[in-house]
């Protein structure tokens, strides 16, 4: 006699740890990372030590939320180091001549929107690949700021400006707050709101997106603008931390930026975004830097050992990933 | 929706040299037409996803011009597409709300959202353990059967199937086939593309053929037969 029976529904608790495991591996990896460093030297988990390391990587984490959607849409933008660098040297100018704060911090977000809108109206309508847009960005961009500085830093009058960059509120640096609200507002709008929705569908399956009725077009335009926005707020915070703008700022950060969204466990491919994963990646990162710092290992290394690491930690990531979850993807 | 000498070019190939094409409420059409006939890229012009370069499309006796499937799908037009259009990552229930998503505000109502997807699935009877599973995780034929649902869900006035059976279980083609049935007592018009030519005699009212981008033939069920229909795809009918 043949039985018809229905298949069981497996554990609750190991589907969590299959659609998560992404983010769960960073977090294990993250605080290995932190065991590591106390153990080599204590002054790692000193209060002091860890609001630092929150100051510094904000700037990072500020960008690597937005760069979450755009790498999510399935893009790129290499671009934000040298925006950060427009704006940072712009800030300073405009500080020095004079304008008040609130106004130049104002018209630099909308400088931010601005660069970004440009860079995706091409990659959304002229159907230029983003890395092409970004890279011409990356370039063109920072040339801009060394026109307009001469390639000299610029001294930024002492005022109340610099406390976005060195002011504390209930002991915490004002940086890591704008840091922390920039991800919760970026985690709420990824994954409870429609244009959210949007912006997976759209990396997903762009033609599918479009088919159905998604404006698939603006909506992969206006992830540049965030990232743009974020680029420019990354700036101030910088400017306003050292006191002083300069073309030469954020050299390399584009790299940092996308390595934190990547490890975090957001897909290059497009279509599976994860804020949590890129605070703590974004947080990983910093750690390994401040790390190597207290461990007293020479600088020269430090670029060399976070590459590795980085490099270690998406194979390792990649493999759990692959034997847990083993997600089909359409070719 | 009437349809008269729509025409397409990609490039230097012709897809299209001047379709016409009747479809009436409550009725099924068969298209069907060998490989490259032009079967899909008529489909995708009539669901607004191809331009067409000449032609008109009327619907109830008002000729209208669509700039995209958004436009089409106001209209009340949904195709299912031969790739079928999911997005992988979203969940099933996201899948079927695509780009018509329930909100309080810009927020999403995902909880609203999952039970309607029941809701649709048991209406269909479409068996799909968990609404909340990814569309990655599921296998060809489940796929195939959200493509269906979210095109049969919400009330069109046409309904545009492009190959719906092919990946789909004996039991679930009995079932899209039954659904086309309901649809068509709603009212609904039907288009069937399909090379499982058994299917068209068992639900379509009219089959037309397709041959080189242009329709060859148009027949009643009645008054045709399974090699009359095969004589028609592969182009000896009018030799």
């Amino acid at each position: 006699m043949t039985l018809y029976t229905e298949r069981q529904s497996g554990s609750r608790l190991r589907d969590f740890f299959e659609s998560h495991a992404h983010v769960l591996s960073i977090a294990v990896f993250l605080i290995a990372c932190c065991a590591l460093f106390t153990s080599i030297n204590d002054v790692f988990l000193s209060p002091g030590n860890l609001l630092n390391l929150l100051r510094q990587a904000a700037p990072t984490l500020i960008v690597a939320v937005a760069m979450t959607f755009v790498i999510t849409t399935g893009g790129i933008d290499l671009s934000v180091g040298s925006i950060i660098a427009l704006v940072n040297a712009s800030a300073a100018l405009l500080l020095r001549a004079g304008w008040d704060w609130p106004v130049v911090s104002v018209l630099m977000l909308m400088l931010g929107a601005v660069i970004g809108l440009f860079q995706g109206y091409f990659v959304a309508y002229q159907r230029i690949p983003a890395f092409i847009v970004t890279l011409a960005g990356l370039s063109a961009i920072r040339g801009i700021a060394l026109v307009l500085t001469g390639g000299f830093s610029i001294l930024i009058p002492p005022g109340l400006f610099l406390s976005i960059g060195r002011g504390t509120l209930f002991g915490i640096p004002s940086p890591a707050l704008m840091g922390l609200a920039v991800a919760l507002i970026g985690f709420i709008v990824l994954n409870f709101t429609v244009y959210g929705r949007h912006v997976c569908a759209v990396g997903a399956n762009a033609e599918a997106a479009r088919r159905v009725g998604i404006p698939a077009r603006r909506v992969v335009a206006s992830v540049y603008v965030w990232s743009g926005v974020a680029a420019a707020l990354a700036a101030l915070v910088v400017a306003a931390r050292l006191g002083s703008g300069s073309s030469n700022a954020a050299v390399g950060t584009e790299l940092d930026v996308i390595a934190a969204v990547v490890l975090g466990g957001t897909s290059l491919m497009g279509g599976r975004g994860t804020i949590v994963g890129t605070v703590m990646g974004a947080l990983t990162i910093s750690v390994i830097s401040n790390g190597l710092i207290l461990s007293k290992i020479d600088a020269f290394y430090t670029q060399i050992v976070t590459g590795a690491i980085i490099l270690i930690a998406i194979w390792v990531n990649t493999r759990i990933f692959d034997q847990v979850g083993s997600v089909r993807r359409k070719s | 929706m009437r349809v008269r000498g729509i025409r397409k070019s990609f490039g230097s190939i012709e897809a299209l040299r001047g379709v016409d094409l009747d479809l009436w409420p409550g009725e099924c059409l068969g298209l069907v037409g060998d490989n490259a006939a032009g079967k899909s890229t008529f489909t995708k012009i009539l669901a607004g996803t191809y331009l067409p370069d000449a032609g008109t499309i009327e619907l109830d006796g008002k000729e209208i011009a669509y700039s995209g499937p958004a436009e089409a799908r106001g209209y009340g037009v949904e195709m299912v597409y031969q790739d079928l259009s999911l997005c992988d990552t979203i969940d099933v229930a996201g899948n079927l709300y695509l780009g018509r998503e329930i909100s309080k505000g810009p927020f999403l109502d995902k909880a609203a959202m999952q039970r309607g997807a029941h809701e649709m699935l048991r209406k269909l009877e479409i068996r799909i353990p968990n609404t909340a599973l990814k569309v990655a995780q599921l296998s060809g034929g489940q796929r195939q059967s959200i493509a269906i649902a979210r095109s049969a869900a919400f009330d069109p006035n046409v309904l545009i199937l492009d190959e719906p059976t092919s990946a789909l279980a004996v039991a679930e083609v009995e079932a899209v086939l039954a659904l086309i049935n309901r649809l068509k007592a709603k009212g609904v018009a039907v288009v069937l593309i399909t090379h499982r030519l058994q299917d068209l005699f068992r639900v379509c009212d009219r089959i037309a053929v397709m041959y080189e981008g242009t329709k060859v033939a148009e027949r009643a069920i009645a008054e045709t037969n399974l090699e009359d229909i095969v004589r028609l795809i592969v182009g000896e009918g009018h030799r």
